[in-house]
């Protein structure tokens, strides 16, 4: 499904007029001029915004244990690094994993670091820099099941038929490689989470897990139950993404990375992580390279490779599963925080979803012809179409067309635009249940139709129509959790991040739907005093 | 004060008013009476332009509705006979969101701009007219229906309409609460109020009228003082009627 979406996307916005990214030859030095200006936007402003999505979770980037709303990684230390070299301060911004390009692409983010292979459709439609991580793919399975030993298990159906169920991260290498391996012999399953897939390996609902090298190292003491079968396959390389055009940066970006590589210094962030292996050596082959391609300088620096041990404070905390009632001693603070913007986004998009529901009712109902087709063309597009495309138009391809809005404020908007469209039919089924006499009263004690409308008619549609408005906002509740999409960090999307980085998955859903609940019951109770007060004053409900 | 000149309505195909002519002057009293479906509450409603008509003219003071208006276009003169020509329904039609207070104040406060100190004293004055003081702090389901007429009677008042038109006022009430609400209509007539009252009453109709129109097939077929009418019809349909209404 999410991949229909993304096709979609991808249609209506090859429809759309391009920017600088398409403009090859003839154009090509305005858009390199034009494009430069994110690597001086850069060293004006001394920071640098990096797109990364910290529910991917360890050991690219997740949150901190000390404190859940900071995160660490090394990508995060990587991030910190380029900052040095290129005397910027690093700005970390959260987005979700298979929106990261979209961010790139309309200039929410500079540059994305987030194990993004390199691929020549990517390279084609981005600036991609030299590999900062070389890694393969591991394939993973039960230690105590005999029926999956080797690669070519995969390909025998269990016992009872059924065939081997393989999970791999969607949208990445390892479903490629993996779909490419089966054929119809086996069935890939994508997960948007890391280790989604290792969990149903270890449950028993998947018989094998495709992973990226770093993460089947990293959270192997996680989960002791799995073990690698055969050696790692399909290399490939995790570069850092920037927008077409902006070479300047990307040549920074290299110089940078280079020159770490040289010192020393990524060896020793990866060690901390446990992720620098001897396929990393390619590293040193590739950088010998760049000397050709306009790096000379960088290339000539000595490589420094007597590497001290690292210090106590060096060794990044690995993966640990933590379980029971210190979890939600340790997270429920920071759930609560993200549960306050799924409120406040909830509080300002509701009212503003209810008087443009009203409006478009008042419309539709006693407007023009020229008034109410447009309204009804736009209840009926926007309850046709999912939220998270309305989201995905305005914070993604808006900016296309030059209107650049921030996240909260898209999230916001769309969740209001989009219940307009619900509101304004429940409140045009209110109306239209207030008895004709009330609009000739109104009229024949000498108020204006406008006056009538809003002094008499709607304030009943409104008591009446109370039960089914609750209902909406609560259902706008929930819906704030599409909000991730813009970036937002409400509260599903916490709990998605927080259950991958600890493994806590249960104790964490409990929590999450604890709060939710909590925070709409009341509404319920209050809902219902409301309707029972204004019930008095005897509008028929 | 009001004069209707040739009213022609027609709904689709049927005719419902077929060309009807009639004059109150300042202080009287018409009574409308007649057969059900003879067009008496549908004439009422096109002098103060609930109806829109298709031929002929009505004229209220200065104001004038002519045929084929149309209700949103037209608003602005449909609102300025509204203000002079008050409406009383048979199901009362009172605002059930707003207490006894609250529907009587809320006109002049939005269409006079009346400040509501003065609009507050105006409705305790009339609501001690109706006799209904000691509700004006409930709501209109918790009062009869008879109060609930008295009381829309008090909000058609402060307007200080020029003109009340009555519709049917006590069909929906029991004898009892009928002469409660009669009662107060006659008060108005005492008062030189000038009205027009389509009713079923034939007592109420000869009490309180200045002169009885007789409405049927969408003709106004006979005319006069109250008791030229009801002592001498001339009309054999004015006959017919007199003598059915004669039974209940």
């Amino acid at each position: 499904m999410n991949r229909l979406i993304g096709l979609l996307f991808v249609l209506v916005t090859l429809c759309l007029p391009k920017p600088a990214a398409a403009q090859e030859t003839p154009a090509q030095g305005a858009a390199a001029a034009e494009s430069s200006g994110t690597w001086a936007t850069i060293q004006k402003d001394k920071r640098l915004i990096w797109g990364s999505d910290m529910e991917g979770g360890g050991p690219f980037i997740f949150p901190r244990e000390d404190d859940p709303e900071q995160v660490t990684g090394f990508e995060v230390d990587l991030a910190e690094k380029l900052g040095e070299y290129l005397q910027v301060t690093p700005e970390f911004s959260q987005g979700q994993w298979d929106k990261l390009l979209d961010l790139l692409r309309a200039e929410k983010v500079q540059l994305v670091i987030n194990g993004y292979e390199w691929s020549p459709e990517r390279a084609e439609l981005f600036e991609a820099s030299m590999p900062y991580y070389v890694y393969a793919l591991q394939l993973m399975a039960r230690t105590d099941d005999a029926g999956v030993t080797s690669w070519d298990d995969l390909k025998k159906p269990r016992p009872d038929g059924a065939l081997m169920k393989i999970g791999v991260l969607t949208g990445s290498a390892s479903q490629e490689v993996m779909e490419e391996y089966c054929g119809a012999l086996c069935e890939v399953i994508g997960y948007d989470g890391n280790t989604d897939a290792m969990r149903e390996v270890e449950t028993g609902k998947l018989d094998a897990t495709l992973q990226d090298t770093p993460i089947a190292s990293f959270y192997a003491p996680s989960f002791p139950a799995l073990r690698p079968i055969g050696e790692p396959v399909a290399p490939g390389y995790y570069v850092i993404y920037a927008r077409k055009g902006d070479k300047q940066l990307i040549q920074a970006v290299n110089e940078a990375l280079i020159l770490m590589l040289r010192n020393g210094e990524l060896e020793r962030i990866y060690s901390r992580y446990g992720i620098w292996d001897k396929q990393q050596q390619e590293l040193f082959t590739l950088a010998e390279h760049a000397k050709f391609f306009g790096y000379e300088k960088a290339a000539q620096v000595e490589v420094n490779t007597a590497d001290a041990p690292l210090t106590q404070a060096e060794v990044a905390v690995t993966s640990t599963r933590k379980r029971g009632w210190v979890v939600v001693q340790d997270y429920f603070p920071v759930l609560i925080k993200s549960a306050g913007l799924t409120v406040v986004l909830a509080g300002l998009s509701f009212p503003l979803a209810v008087l443009a529901g009203i409006l478009i009712a008042v419309g539709r109902l006693y407007g023009p012809a020229w008034v109410r087709l447009p309204l009804t063309a736009y209840v009926e597009f926007l309850r046709g179409t999912p939220l998270m495309l309305q989201l995905y138009f305005i914070f993604f391809l808006l900016p296309e067309l030059g209107v650049n809005i921030p996240a909260f404020t898209t999230a916001v908007l769309g969740l209001a635009i989009n219940y307009s469209a619900y509101e304004s039919e429940i409140y045009r089924a209110g109306i239209q249940a207030i008895p004709g006499g009330q609009m000739e009263a109104a009229l024949s004690l000498g108020m204006s139709p406008t006056q009538a409308i809003f002094r008499v008619i709607v304030p009943q549609a409104v008591r009446i129509v109370i039960p089914p408005v609750v209902n909406d906002f609560i259902a706008l509740f929930k819906d704030t959790s599409v909000c991730s999409v813009v970036t937002l960090i409400e509260l599903t999307k916490r709990f998605t991040v927080l259950s991958m980085s600890t493994q806590a998955v249960v104790e964490m859903m409990l929590m999450t739907a604890f709060l939710y609940l909590v925070m709409s019951y009341p509404m319920s109770l209050i809902a219902r005093n409301i309707e029972k007060r204004l019930g008095g004053s005897g509008v028929n409900v | 004060m009001i004069h209707v000149d040739s009213l022609f309505k027609r709904h689709g195909e049927l005719e419902i008013l077929k060309g009807i002519s009639l004059t109150v002057n300042r202080g009287e009293v018409a009574a409308i009476i007649g057969p059900s479906g003879g067009g008496k509450s549908t004439f009422l409603r096109c002098i103060n332009g609930l109806e829109t008509f298709q031929g002929g003219a009505v004229r209220v003071g200065p104001h004038v509705l002519s045929a084929n208006l149309h209700p949103r276009k037209d608003a602005a003169q449909l609102q300025k006979v509204r203000k002079v020509v008050g409406f009383v329904f048979q199901q009362f039609n009172l605002f059930p969101h707003l207490s006894v207070l609250g529907n009587l104040i809320e006109a002049p406060m939005l269409v006079d701009k009346e400040p509501k100190e003065a609009a507050v004293a105006r409705a305790v004055a009339l609501l001690d007219r109706v006799g209904l003081l000691a509700k004006a702090e409930a709501y209109p389901r918790d009062l009869s229906g008879g109060q609930q007429q008295r009381v829309a009677i008090a909000r058609t008042l402060m307007m200080r309409p020029e003109a009340i038109l009555f519709d049917e006022p006590t069909s929906a009430l029991d004898p009892v609460m009928a002469n409660e609400v009669l009662g107060v209509i006659s008060d108005l007539a005492r008062a030189d109020q000038t009205m027009i009252v389509v009713t079923h009453s034939m007592r109420f109709a000869r009490q309180v009228s200045d002169h009885v129109h007789v409405f049927a097939g969408g003709h106004d077929v006979e005319f006069g003082p109250p008791d030229k009418v009801f002592g001498d019809p001339q009309h054999e349909t004015t006959k017919a009627f007199l003598k059915e209404a004669g039974k209940d």
